[in-house]
């Protein structure tokens, strides 16, 4: 089958559009303004439009195709009903520069899902703004340097960020202009306090850091962390990425964090889309408060004719923070996100914490199960745990190293070959602290039985032999890809036959 | 399962977590909900919103609201495309990989340049990692170091997001100058030379499409970047900035393939010559075989981003809007060449309409009227537009957006949008309220 701009077919347009209100001779622009040849689109009917996309779709491997255990990623199910409820016209067709009347219901949800995530992170005011986790440290860390120099600490020019967090936090904090320090982990994972007090000083601005940590192990020590980045007037930033383990259990509030983002597409459920959309609202305590990029939503008793069109008989406004960083995104972040994971949220409520429990419980029965597993098949020796620890979070790590040395055998291959028995494999070679690492994230919305399952097909890919290993995938729709090749020779478009 | 693993309660798992960190009551949140309830719930809040579909409406202003054929939402809600995640295992993700590159291909042809990534958050972001972007390459030779122009007219709200990815790097913006008419000032183009880079929008915010933004790149010279912000559905009529020397093309993506969805998730373009691919932000699809020689996709160019980079990364974008940039290709893939000129013509033969009848109209003016607007432009009133605004709901009408947001002292400057959802009815609904107004102005004054 072919790409896109190699159709033989109907020479039409894909759908028919109504005359235009004045004939096209109307419209009479200089030649230095006027296009002199039109893109090279393809000319497709509907049908074959149709089919491309839908042979493309086959492609391609989702939650919904099969277990999706990326670790880091938060793969749970997407409820159809919060994809029907994005399309109602009350979100799908409204326009941010709508007057404050028109929204009333939309600046209700907004108002409910900042509150939910400033009771589930402990901390005083949120901002929906930021559109991806990414963005949302960016926007959390600019808050955090806006409030040194108000300050006149200008001397904080270093954030300190862990060997083993994830790589935005270190290019999100250089954006702001900062210095990175990194300090190295412990082979847990964990920080390692004296490495954390032999940099931080008077030039620490932030520490950024993820807890569980990125090899799903809680910080025990994250009080002391904590201590000792407040102790020289920095501040903690907590990476959202994980908080998928911890909801109703502890908050980054309770463990001495002064910031912090979501990534509400992880934790609530809006669909990754093949790599976006994505929502990375942030939290901060009082102190940064004021900082926040605005409008942010409050509510109050309606005033005269507001009444009106009040809900339930309150008035949702914008306002503007007093020392406000300015905007991180045009419009109101992507709301239509924030409704999808409101109506996530909406199924737990208060019971949000059996969620994490779920998450974590599964997390550690597929641990469980895939020792077990390997254990009978005989190939238990061709894997070990990524770090020692007596219970994960919500994902673990494993080694392939063994595998590796023993047989020649690669986490990559092992990845390779679970692709062929039908699963997206986990994360591989992240994070770097565990060699020939394997991150699996099952999330709370999977079976017993999947987990079993996926437990008994990862003894079998363990007993193939290496050549096969290497050899994999063969069931999937093309096989190893020759990424050197695709660096070396860029094709970054469709190669017209005149060029 | 938890007798399986030798536990007895749920407790054992985060026995790692000390007691001082944690929370001590339920958390204080309504009862879950079904399936059924949270639908209910939000047909219930969010039918109180005004649709703009519910209304007559005028408003644009950066987002329009322009039909997205059925079989885009029907097609992007396929599972295999909504639920999966970045293509990280290519041998399984050829779906989206092939869309993605096809992408690429689209906007490269729509804009006239050779590089396109898949896509940033939105327009305002792709402008502002724009501005970093041409630092990065051109500071070396720059004699005006870190320091980009824009044009005054960007909207507060767009120059924001500018200034908050800028100001790490200590970028300097600096402002141009335009003339009374909405045209730019090329003289104040000539003190750009010499410095990163150069921002204009076309159409400008103002609506007015301005043929020296055809002239900049000869006064500016090689060694800085033009940048061009575009309206994507006006590149079916207006030339594509990568024909008149734009080296980089960024641009509210939304009007291909999404609906307005209260300001996202939408999605920015950013296009680019060769000069800048490997200094560019953003995820980008490359063409490559498999073991067995088959055409296969896989992700490529990543030792520009943060996950390998770290903070030299040129961008700290991770997650971006690819499903919503797949709507766009799915859109531009069923309109083709002569389908997209068709839906610039109803944009711009609508406002056309629309100037002509307004012109007409007492005590209205419009001050750009000499130049050429694509679907929108600004109406002098004799009051406030806000009062306008305000009398024009009242009557079922949006009228379009209050420019004194943007542009404080203009408290009398409405900016009217016309697309191809207008129809003569409209505007004529439009031109007899704003007659009315206009007059009971005069009265009161």
């Amino acid at each position: 089958m072919s790409n896109l701009f190699e159709f033989n077919g109907a020479k039409g347009q894909g759908y028919s559009q109504p005359a235009p209100v004045l004939p096209e001779s109307s419209i009479v622009l200089p030649a230095s303004l006027a296009r002199k040849s039109l893109p090279r689109w393809p000319r497709l009917s509907e049908p074959e439009m149709v089919r491309h996309y839908t042979w493309l779709s086959k492609r391609n491997f989702g939650i919904d195709t099969g277990f999706y255990p990326l670790g880091s990623c938060t793969m749970k199910h997407n409820p159809r009903v919060n994809e029907v409820i994005a399309q109602i016209p009350g979100i799908a067709d409204i326009h941010p520069h709508q007057p404050e009347h028109h929204i009333q219901g939309l600046l209700a949800i907004f108002y409910e899902m900042q509150y939910m995530l400033e009771i589930c992170s402990g901390m005083d005011q949120v901002t929906l703004q930021p559109v991806a986790g990414a963005q949302g440290e960016f926007t959390a860390v600019r808050c955090v340097q806006e409030y040194f120099r108000l300050r006149g600490e200008t001397q904080r020019t270093k954030v300190i960020v862990p060997d083993s967090a994830h790589g935005t936090n270190p290019a999100s904090a250089a954006m702001c202009g900062f210095e990175i320090v990194e300090i190295p982990s412990k082979a847990d994972g964990r920080i390692d306090l004296e490495a954390l007090r032999a940099v931080a000083d008077e030039t620490t601005a932030v520490m950024m850091i993820t807890n569980p940590n990125t090899l799903g192990l809680f910080e025990p020590d994250i009080l002391e962390a904590s201590a000792i980045v407040h102790g020289v007037g920095g501040q903690m930033y907590y990476d959202g990425a994980n908080f998928n383990a911890i909801l109703g259990i502890t908050s980054p509030g309770l463990m001495g964090f002064d910031a912090v983002h979501f990534n509400l597409h992880k934790t609530f459920s809006q669909p990754h889309g093949g790599g976006g959309p994505g929502s990375g609202p942030i939290g901060v305590k009082s102190h940064l408060a004021e900082f926040l990029p605005g409008p942010l939503v409050e509510q109050r008793a309606p005033v005269g004719d507001e009444s009106n069109a009040a809900i339930d008989n309150m008035w949702y406004g914008w306002y503007q923070p007093k020392h406000t960083i300015g905007k991180v995104q045009q419009w109101h972040g992507n709301a239509g996100a924030i409704i999808r994971c409101w109506a996530y949220y909406r199924r737990y409520g208060r019971g949000l914490k059996t969620m994490s429990e779920h998450a974590v419980l599964n997390a550690n029965y597929l641990r469980h199960a895939i020792h077990k597993a390997t254990k009978a098949a005989g190939v238990d020796s061709m894997v070990c745990d990524g770090a020692e620890a007596v219970v994960a979070k919500h994902e673990f790590t494993l080694s392939l190293a063994p595998a590796l040395e023993m047989h020649g055998i690669s986490a990559m291959d092992v990845a390779k070959g679970l692709l062929d028995k039908g699963y997206m494999a986990p994360t591989v070679y992240f994070p770097l602290v565990v060699p020939e690492c394997m991150m699996v994230e099952p999330t709370e919305t999977e079976s017993k039985e999947t987990l079993d399952d996926f437990a008994t097909h990862f003894a079998e890919v363990l007993q193939v032999d290496a050549e096969t290993l290497h050899a994999a995938p063969i069931t999937t729709p093309v096989r190893r890809v020759d990424e050197v090749y695709a660096a070396r020779n860029l094709c970054l478009r469709h190669p017209y036959d005149d060029e | 399962m938890l007798s399986a693993m030798g536990m007895s309660s749920m407790e054992e798992l985060f026995a790692d977590i000390p007691a001082e960190v944690r929370m001590t009551e339920a958390l204080p949140l309504p009862l879950p909900q079904s399936e059924e309830e949270i639908l209910a719930d939000a047909r219930r809040l969010l039918g109180a919103n005004v649709a703009m579909g519910e209304r007559v409406s005028f408003l644009g202003a950066g987002l329009y609201r322009n039909y997205v054929p059925a079989s885009v939402f029907q097609l992007v809600t396929r599972g295999e495309f909504l639920t999966a995640y970045t293509p990280y295992q290519p041998e399984v993700s050829q779906g989206m990989l092939q869309a993605m590159w096809e992408f690429q291909t689209l906007i490269s042809e729509l804009v006239g340049l050779p590089i396109a990534n898949l896509s940033l958050y939105d327009g305002s972001t792709a402008a502002a990692e724009a501005l970093t972007c041409c630092v990065r390459v051109h500071n070396r030779k720059a004699t005006q170091k870190n320091t980009v122009y824009v044009s005054e007219l960007t909207p507060p709200d767009r120059l924001s997001v500018m200034s908050n990815y800028c100001q790490g790097a200590e970028i300097n913006i600096k402002l141009l100058r335009h003339h009374p008419d909405g045209t730019l000032d090329l003289e104040s183009v000539t003190e750009a030379a010499g410095s990163c880079g150069v921002y204009v929008e076309q159409p400008n915010p103002l609506g007015i499409l301005d043929s020296g933004v055809s002239q900049i790149k000869s006064i500016i010279g090689e060694n800085t970047a033009l940048i061009v912000a575009v309206q994507p559905v006006s590149l079916g009529l207006v030339e594509a900035p990568g024909n008149f020397g734009a080296d980089i093309v960024v641009g509210e993506g939304q009007p291909l393939g999404s609906p307005v969805t209260g300001g996202g998730p939408i999605y920015g373009i950013f296009a680019c010559s060769k000069t800048y691919l490997r200094l560019m932000p953003g995820r980008i699809v490359g063409r490559s075989l498999d073991v067995d020689g088959k055409v296969a996709y896989c992700l490529t160019l990543s030792t520009r981003e943060q996950h390998i980079r770290r903070h030299r990364a040129t961008s700290n974008i991770c997650t971006n809007e690819t499903l919503i940039a797949l709507m766009g290709a799915m859109h531009m893939s069923l309109l083709g060449p002569e389908g997209l000129q068709t839906l610039a013509v109803r944009n711009m033969t609508a406002c056309i309409l629309a100037k002509q009848k307004l012109s007409r109209v007492e005590k209205i003016t419009l001050p750009h009227s000499t130049s050429h607007h694509f679907n929108e432009f600004v109406i002098e009133l004799p009051g406030s537009s806000k009062d306008c605004l305000a009398h024009l709901d009242a009557l079922g009408i949006i009228g379009g957006f209050d420019l004194s947001a943007w542009y404080p002292e203009r408290k009398n400057w409405l900016l009217a949008t016309f697309t191809d959802q207008t129809n003569e009815k409209q505007i004529d609904l439009l031109i007899t309220h704003l007659t009315a107004w206009a007059s009971s102005q005069e009265v009161n004054a």
